[in-house]
């Protein structure tokens, strides 16, 4: 393989060892890597409760694994359970990346998730060190002096190089450092025989790809391309690429989605079986989508409603549950949105009990003005529109809970209580 | 944020009442945590029944780095509650009023 016409960079893949455990772990004194902890969800939904993290030892003396459920955790008194603070989570990855442009240019440095960046160190790696291994001690150094916390390097020419540098090298690696490079790939990463471990491929591509007779990386590097193309499409395609770690994304060239769409879902603490009870849920997320949506200028010409049936109703009517789109005519109001959401609720719903609500708002299109409708009353039309300029201003001003709709006080409404909810889970203290 | 030792204390104790809930053959400590990462002083409430996990719910974090504050909070905080305190990572400090070791709580 002749990889001179692929682009040769430098780049690091860091994540957080553990990353909310570890947090946890040092606000408490305590070395993130030697203490037993584990970071527990017990919010309404979790169903008892969900392992959000683990700290290494933790791992390793009781084989948990990030989002096990509370009840495979032993009783054990050398466990500490703590509540998740996302808010606090927020705050060290920003913290972290801040240390990260010490290293390299704002634009070469990627938040990828909230314990996981890219850099492009290409342009900044010689200033710091006479091998990229040195300077990736450096940036760890560097994050554990300020934060406590250990990061894991993976490093690469490319950017899926340094990706799975960092999971299948670094991760087990003493020093938790790993590279990849063009030459060192077919020996360290071909004899993979577990697909699903290496990163892009799931579950399902994982077993079709045995069904094919690919068994490990070698065996997919060496697969013919028109075969794998005309298995797996365009993934086959990508998929020979990863077998041979080339990568041409260019990181500084965002990719724009055609359509954007805003949305929100929610799992339910229970099964919910009173019409009113599900339809107070669905305009609470209904409120909350075209809020957002709002906030960006925006109006939408298409209601998506998703309903996940409860596990019994599942079992009952064969059926996990229904989704519906219906174009509408283009609207920001709240009012209408939730409209439009109930009537396709009601159109398809047979009394089945329901767990989960997703509602999305797409075909977006920029609002400018208010287009008066000619069969209504234009004062009315100008009046709510203004009261929703009004309400959207006191929420922003003084919060979401602020004014609520007298609804979300019934019995069944869930938006007051996770109104301080980041990311489904508790955001920690409010006043810290 | 600026709080005086007071306030601090009132939402320690009020964080404090939710989770203390004295149920038998389980030991509750405050623990207060000088955090010299973030340079705050950290505090938790540590239950630990017998034989069982340890919780360790997040009471309150001070943003104000300094002792004689620390100091007045804590004066604060027993006034109102007999629990026990548990100090950790202020190694030889002393408290600036009463001179004693911190770390001997």
């Amino acid at each position: 393989m002749n990889y001179d016409r692929e682009p040769h960079g430098l780049f690091f893949m860091i994540d957080n060892k553990s990353f909310y455990a570890s947090v946890e772990s040092v606000t408490r004194d305590e070395d993130p890597l030697k203490s037993v902890l584990v970071v527990m969800s017990e919010e309404d939904n979790t169903n008892g409760g969900l392992i959000l993290a683990a700290s290494p030892r933790a791992k390793e003396i009781f084989g948990i694994t990030n989002v096990s459920r509370c009840r495979d955790l032993p009783q054990d008194d050398r466990i500490t359970a703590v509540p998740p603070r996302m808010n606090l989570y927020i705050k060290k990855n920003l913290a972290i990346n801040k240390i990260f442009l010490q290293f390299v240019a704002d634009e070469d440095c990627y938040p990828y998730s909230i314990d996981e960046s890219i850099l492009d160190m290409s342009k900044s790696w010689r200033l710091f060190g006479r091998t990229p291994l040195e300077v990736a001690k450096r940036i760890q150094t560097a994050v554990h002096d300020k934060l406590g916390l250990w990061t894991t390097v993976g490093i690469g020419e490319n950017p899926v190089q340094a990706k799975l540098a960092l999971d299948l090298i670094a991760k087990h690696d003493d020093d938790r450092m790993g590279a990849l490079t063009y030459e060192t790939f077919p020996e360290k990463i071909w004899p993979i025989t577990d697909l699903q471990s290496v990163w892009s491929i799931g579950r399902r591509t994982a077993v079709h790809l045995e069904r094919v007779g690919i068994h490990s990386m070698d065996d997919l590097a060496h697969s013919n391309p028109y075969q794998l193309k005309a298995e797996f499409g365009i993934i086959g395609t990508q998929l020979l690429a990863l077998a041979w770690g080339i990568d041409r994304s260019q990181l500084s060239n965002l990719i724009k989605p055609s359509d954007k769409s805003w949305g929100n879902s929610q799992v339910l603490a229970r099964d919910y079986v009173v019409q009113r009870e599900i339809e107070t849920v669905i305009k609470e997320i209904g409120n909350q989508v075209a809020s957002r949506m709002r906030h960006h200028h925006q109006q939408a010409g298409c209601v998506s409603l998703m309903i996940g049936f409860s596990y019994v109703s599942a079992e009952t009517s064969g059926k996990s549950g229904f989704a519906h789109s219906m174009r509408i005519e283009v609207t920001e109001s709240s009012d209408q949105i939730n409209q439009y959401l109930i009537y396709l609720f009601r159109k398809t719903w047979d009394g089945e009990g329901i767990r989960n609500i997703a509602v999305s708002l797409s075909h977006l299109s920029s609002n400018e003005g208010l287009q008066l409708n000619l069969f209504m009353n234009p004062h009315t039309q100008i009046k709510h529109d203004l009261m929703t300029r009004v309400l959207d201003k006191v929420h922003d001003q003084f919060g979401t809970t602020a004014l609520v709709p007298a609804s979300s006080l019934l019995h069944g409404a869930t938006m007051l209580g996770r109104a301080s909810l980041v990311g489904g889970h508790n955001g920690g203290n409010s006043f810290d | 944020m600026i709080e005086t030792s007071e306030q601090a204390a009132k939402l320690i104790l009020e964080r404090l009442q939710k989770d203390f809930l004295r149920k038998s053959r389980t030991i509750y400590q405050m623990l207060v945590v000088r955090d010299h990462f973030s340079q705050t002083f950290n505090f938790f409430l540590e239950i630990k029944p017998k034989n069982q996990r340890e919780k360790s719910i997040p009471l309150h974090t001070i943003e104000n780095y300094d002792l004689a504050y620390l100091e007045s909070v804590i004066r604060n905080l027993q006034k109102k509650t007999q629990i026990t305190m548990q100090f950790k990572g202020f190694h030889e400090l002393v408290w600036p009023e009463s001179q004693n070791r911190i770390s001997k709580g």
